[in-house]
């Protein structure tokens, strides 16, 4: 039959976001795949240069609005790299549950958007309703809905509010009961396993090549983690072991990226429990926001010639600041600022998966590497 | 507890493959700790030349399983010394990940322990530097067939900042538009971000109309 290039995007149901996808096809079959990403480049890096260190985390929080906590977090430990900030070990707890929160926040948000990619409507209600626990918690500790604008350099804006950690734990209790029930919407379904299952299969060795980290490669039978390699925050204070799907021998399938999620905000939940437990100065206690044990002094002017990088794991992968600092007469200012977005990388791999499959597992197989095109783009 | 990879077998990793990278010609390796918040990390620092990258980045991969690029950068610097007007800085990473043994037909998660990773497994991180002299054309060896994961890295550094990659395979604008003008690359420092008067936002909302010389609104 005759090859055919269409175009899928950039207003189409399976991008999530603004971006097109070219496909080249043989009847159903994919046979080439192209992506041309770029429309909502906002240009955050080159507006990062004209603006003090301390203003640039709320940039990096319109990132991602599915996981705006995250992107915060990542810049300021590569400006506390940067201005040599020691942190506080309160503040790094607070950090951490601010975290691992927006992690599950995003994970829902994903798993709600995933259901009606593939034919299961209803999920997406249950889903946002979870999620919504989870945004009334970041909103206490930011004060907005999505974009929280929370860590600072050498700290936290303010203390957990009082009474947090007693409804963080009464939601998280309530919340880990009700994974199961997405589990069972979704296991028991015989529509989504048939989809998700055998479709867009990637192996560990070529997704690590391809830049492809998270969840995504933890799917495929490994248990890599920033978290643990790369350790940064109090995570080594933590009982905790990223989740691994046993995967199939031709690798990783779209219900394994699944599973990995699920099991996933499992362990955030758990991440957050513990730290809400072994919080220095207890989890109860409110402490003034001028307290060095939420925000320790941090100057504001870099030395010229200093840079700072982070890698950091993302609700999406490995996400990444490099910051050039100071140069004449600019010390308040980054002279460079370059961002790693996981979806930059992830998508173009994403879209090799597909080769082979048919037309109507694109949407299955994009949707469960998880795209956020904010980011994508920056 | 303690279920994280510890710094000092972290330095001591990083600090072999500084030594081994040292020895190359035309590459200075040095082994930096850095902090994050509480935690201390040992990072490979090289700095090397244009001429030796492509080298250095066929024996890390080959030699040292170094085998992540996270992130490559390009940057500008107009009012540097005219061997270094142009750099590009490459973050890479020792994942150590391996395809899962298969047994009886079964996938076993490969689950490393952290505490326990000794010598060439131990997950190292390294911040690469290439300095190029002067040139309205920069470019360096393209490493888009060592590391796929460079491939949209390298594609976004010469659409950003106007470096290109000697050898990288289907070059093209991935953030800006496809009928960006040749040679507009907006992160070269000459480009100076501008504010928008209140009314240019409705009336020239992409700019074209823009007046040469915006006295008072560049910051």
């Amino acid at each position: 039959m005759a090859e055919m290039w269409i175009s899928m995007g950039p207003q189409h149901p399976m991008t999530h976001g603004l971006w097109t996808l070219k496909v080249k096809v043989d009847g159903e079959t994919v046979v080439d795949t192209e992506p041309d990403l770029g429309y909502i480049h906002r240009g955050v890096e080159k507006i990062c240069e004209s603006r003090d260190f301390t203003q640039i985390t709320t940039y990096c929080d319109r990132l991602c609005y599915a996981s705006a906590n995250t992107w915060s977090h990542a810049y300021i430990y590569a400006a506390e790299d940067l201005l040599e900030v020691e942190v506080p070990e309160r503040a790094e707890y607070i950090r951490l549950v601010a975290v691992e929160l927006q992690r599950i926040a995003s994970h829902l948000m994903w798993l709600g958007a995933y259901g009606p990619d593939i034919g299961n409507l209803s999920v997406m209600v249950w889903c946002l309703r979870e999620r919504e626990m989870m945004m009334d918690l970041l909103q206490e500790l930011g004060g907005s809905r999505m974009h929280y604008n929370f860590p600072r350099v050498g700290g936290v804006k303010r203390d957990l509010p009082h009474g947090f950690a007693q409804r963080a734990r009464a939601k998280l209790k309530l919340f880990l009961n009700r994974i199961q029930e997405y589990e069972a919407l979704f296991d028991e379904s015989t529509v989504f396993l048939v989809r998700s299952q055998g479709v867009g299969y990637a192996k560990p060795e070529e997704m690590v090549n391809h830049g492809v980290t998270g969840p995504n490669l933890r799917a495929g039978g490994v248990n890599y983690d920033i978290r643990w390699a790369h350790p940064y925050s109090v995570y080594s204070e933590l009982d905790w072991a990223p989740p691994v799907e046993r995967s199939s021998i031709k690798g990783a399938d779209c219900y394994d990226r699944y599973r990995v999620r699920v099991e996933e905000m499992r362990v955030s939940a758990s991440l957050v429990l513990q730290a809400l437990d072994k919080m220095p100065g207890g989890a109860d206690t409110y402490h003034e926001p001028e307290d060095p044990m939420i925000l320790a002094k941090a100057p504001t002017r870099a030395p010229e010639g200093t840079t700072g990088a982070h890698h950091f794991e993302d609700s999406r992968g490995e996400s990444m600041f490099y910051i050039a600092g100071g140069g004449e007469g600019r010390g308040k200012q980054p002279y460079r600022v370059s961002i790693r977005s996981p979806m930059f990388i992830t998508i173009p791999y994403a879209a090799k998966c597909m080769i082979g499959y048919k037309v109507a597992d694109i949407p299955a197989i994009m949707g469960s590497f998880d795209p956020c095109i904010g980011e994508t783009d920056r | 507890m303690g279920n994280t990879v510890s710094p000092d077998s972290q330095k001591s990793a990083a600090q072999a493959v500084a030594d081994a990278a040292s020895a190359i010609e035309g590459v200075e390796a040095e082994v930096v700790e850095r902090s994050s918040g509480t935690n201390p990390r040992n990072v490979v620092v090289v700095s090397a030349s244009p001429e030796s990258w492509r080298f250095l980045a066929e024996n890390l991969y080959s030699e040292h399983a170094v085998d992540h690029c996270s992130m490559v950068t390009g940057i500008h610097w107009p009012d540097a010394e005219a061997e270094r007007r142009w750099e590009v800085v490459y973050h890479l990473l020792r994942t150590g990940v391996r395809d899962p043994p298969i047994e009886n037909g079964l996938v076993r998660p490969m689950m490393a322990n952290p505490t326990k990773l000794r010598g060439a497994s131990v997950p190292i991180e390294l911040e690469i530097h290439v300095h190029i002299p002067d040139t309205t054309t920069p470019s360096v060896d393209s490493v888009q067939d060592i590391w796929v994961g460079a491939d949209w890295n390298e594609k976004e550094t010469w659409d950003l900042v106007g470096i290109d990659f000697d050898g990288h395979q289907g070059m093209r604008r991935v953030l800006q538009p496809h009928e960006t003008p040749q040679g507009f690359h907006p992160l070269q420092k000459q480009h100076h971000l501008r504010y928008h008067g209140f009314e240019e936002m409705y009336d020239d909302a992409q700019g074209f109309m823009r007046k040469p010389a915006d006295v008072g609104k560049i910051k």
